[in-house]
């Protein structure tokens, strides 16, 4: 279940903030486990992984390291950008479903084959010079960083 | 599960309006020998609105200003407007604040206050002035309204990027061509071209609009919201009152709202681009109204692209899952066709002055049925559809309006 690690050179651009609670996730990306919330009453899972269940209001939950693998939903290149996104531009986001019945968003490790939409998708750590982000690439990606 | 929709005895319509043309107003503190102010242009826009309702001042016990943006030097507006105005209110004076539904809910909230018998008359004011700020600035205001703040922004998502989402997968699903979808942005631009307060009137063809630089792949410049400055300003009253002024006048006939609890990206995936909350709105609106969408005879949608035009389109139940772009490209949705949508260009040609938008909106409906409109009028147009729907923060909220003559 571990995911490739992606570097990058530079820092995140809009580092997210950690809390006491999502530490875990954070800790887990840097070793490249993709990890979230599951609740003990439901079972059901969450992203992002929170300290309630918000299918069934329990506030006992459990953390798991999970498998990677997905589809694409849909995906886009953004040309116009964020002033702290000028040095990505143009850049791929893309929305993943992953096989384990979560969706979510996330930046793609661009390629050179057109992206299409339900093409299969693995998670990857994307290793900044100053912490982890969630990104995507396809299955068949051979790294070429 | 069904919207929320009215059900009080006492009717509430509309019966004055005014704006300025959607443009390029806002001034640079320290830079030219002069500056705009907010409070300057939407005085003068209340006074128009009340002249042109014919409604006596002292009437006004509530005032429902849209939040202006955070660039707005002027803070708490609401009651800075009130003293400016010398409007004492014994309904409400409030800011409102709500995503792209922002303006849409200053005026459902004027609507309220009549018809709980606060007030005879309401005002529901909206100013937006952002473009003295760059597009990269301001998006890094607004990139913190994508997702979640912590899980999604950090990967560089921006409000519009959804749409372009929303696009890939429509045109992947329906076999949709860009073309196609993009023939909105060419209608539009020819209803712009009759509208004074539309922000870019000039025509387009649909090679020009395809020509156009990316902005968010597939959508290039003209097929997004341009940047743009406006205000405002929509009077409401009780129908008994509106009787007493001799002044045709627009009914509410229905009004629902409906969100799917989830906040643009859902961990548990549904379908993107059938906009339930928009479809289960007008479900209810039309139930209410006892009408049905064929009833409709002209609509304006919070669409700030091509693609949400015809995704709402679909969703308010003018065309069939998958034809919204057809029925635009084959003419269904222009002035003169089945059902004309966005008779003021829009919002990619009248333009998106975000949170005065929905004002707009209705100021467009309101002339529509009013039979005011000029070259661009609705010929007969009783029932006007006016939705306000958030694409992916899935939520709407929609009214039907009903020309008094």
């Amino acid at each position: 279940m571990t995911m490739t690690i992606v570097p990058v050179a530079h820092a995140r651009r809009y580092p997210p903030r950690v809390t006491e609670f999502t530490a875990p996730f954070w800790l887990n990306l840097t070793q490249g486990l993709f990890s979230t919330t599951r609740c003990r009453s439901c079972h059901r899972l969450s992203f992002p992984p929170k300290p309630i269940c918000p299918h069934c209001w329990k506030d006992e939950i459990d953390w798991e390291v999970l498998p990677t693998l997905g589809s694409l939903y849909s995906w886009t290149r953004i040309h116009a950008g964020p002033a702290v996104f000028a040095g990505d531009l143009p850049y791929v986001v893309g929305i993943i479903d992953l096989e384990i019945g979560i969706r979510l968003g996330c930046s793609l490790v661009e390629q050179r084959e057109p992206w299409l939409c339900d093409i299969k998708m693995e998670l990857v750590t994307l290793s900044f010079a100053d912490g982890p982000l969630l990104g995507a690439r396809p299955v068949s990606a051979i790294a070429t960083h | 599960m069904a919207a929320a929709r009215l059900s009080v005895s006492r009717r509430a319509v509309i019966i004055g309006t005014s704006a300025v043309p959607v443009a390029r107003y806002q001034t640079t503190p320290g830079k030219g020998d002069y500056q705009v102010v907010e409070h300057e242009m939407l005085a003068r826009l209340v006074i128009d609105a009340m002249k042109d309702a014919r409604a006596d001042r002292t009437e006004v016990k509530s005032i429902v200003v849209a939040q202006p943006r955070p660039y707005t030097r002027q803070q708490y507006f609401s009651t800075f407007m009130a003293s400016y105005l010398k409007l004492p209110c014994s309904g409400i004076v409030m800011e409102v604040l709500g995503n792209g539904m922002t303006a849409a809910l200053a005026f459902d909230k004027a609507l309220d206050e009549v018809m709980l018998g606060r007030t005879e008359v309401a005002l529901a004011l909206g100013i937006n002035m952002e473009t003295a700020v760059s597009a990269a600035d301001h998006m890094m205001e607004s990139m913190r309204k994508t997702g979640d703040v912590d899980f999604h922004t950090p990967s560089g998502f921006t409000p519009i990027s959804w749409y372009a989402l929303d696009m890939m997968r429509y045109m992947h699903e329906h076999k949709v061509s860009r073309a196609d979808i993009a023939s909105v942005a060419v209608k539009n631009r020819k209803h712009a071209s009759l509208n004074p307060l539309a922000q870019f009137r000039k025509l387009v063809t649909l090679e020009e609009v395809i020509a156009q630089r990316p902005i968010v792949e597939p959508l290039g410049l003209y097929e997004v919201p341009p940047r743009g400055d406006g205000a405002a300003c929509a009077v409401v009253a009780s129908e008994e009152y509106a009787k007493t002024l001799g002044v045709p006048y627009v009914r509410v006939r229905a009004r629902s709202f409906f969100h799917e609890g989830a906040h643009q990206i859902n961990d548990v995936p549904n379908d993107m681009i059938a906009l339930d909350a928009a479809a289960t709105a007008a479900k209810a609106a039309y139930q209410d109204a006892k009408v049905v969408p064929g009833d409709i005879d002209v609509a304006e949608l919070y669409a700030p692209c091509t693609i949400v035009e015809v995704m709402a389109s679909e969703a308010a139940g003018f065309t069939s899952r998958g034809g919204g772009a057809y029925a635009a490209s084959a003419g269904e949705t222009s002035l003169g066709g089945r059902i004309p949508i966005a008779t003021s260009g829009g919002l990619t040609s009248r333009g998106h002055p975000s949170y005065a938008t929905p004002l707009y909106n209705v100021i467009e409906l309101a002339d529509q049925l009013r039979g005011r409109a000029g070259e661009r009028q609705v010929e007969n147009a009783e029932l006007g559809l006016l939705m306000n729907e958030l694409g992916n923060y899935n939520a709407a909220m929609v009214h039907i309006l009903e020309a008094c003559r």
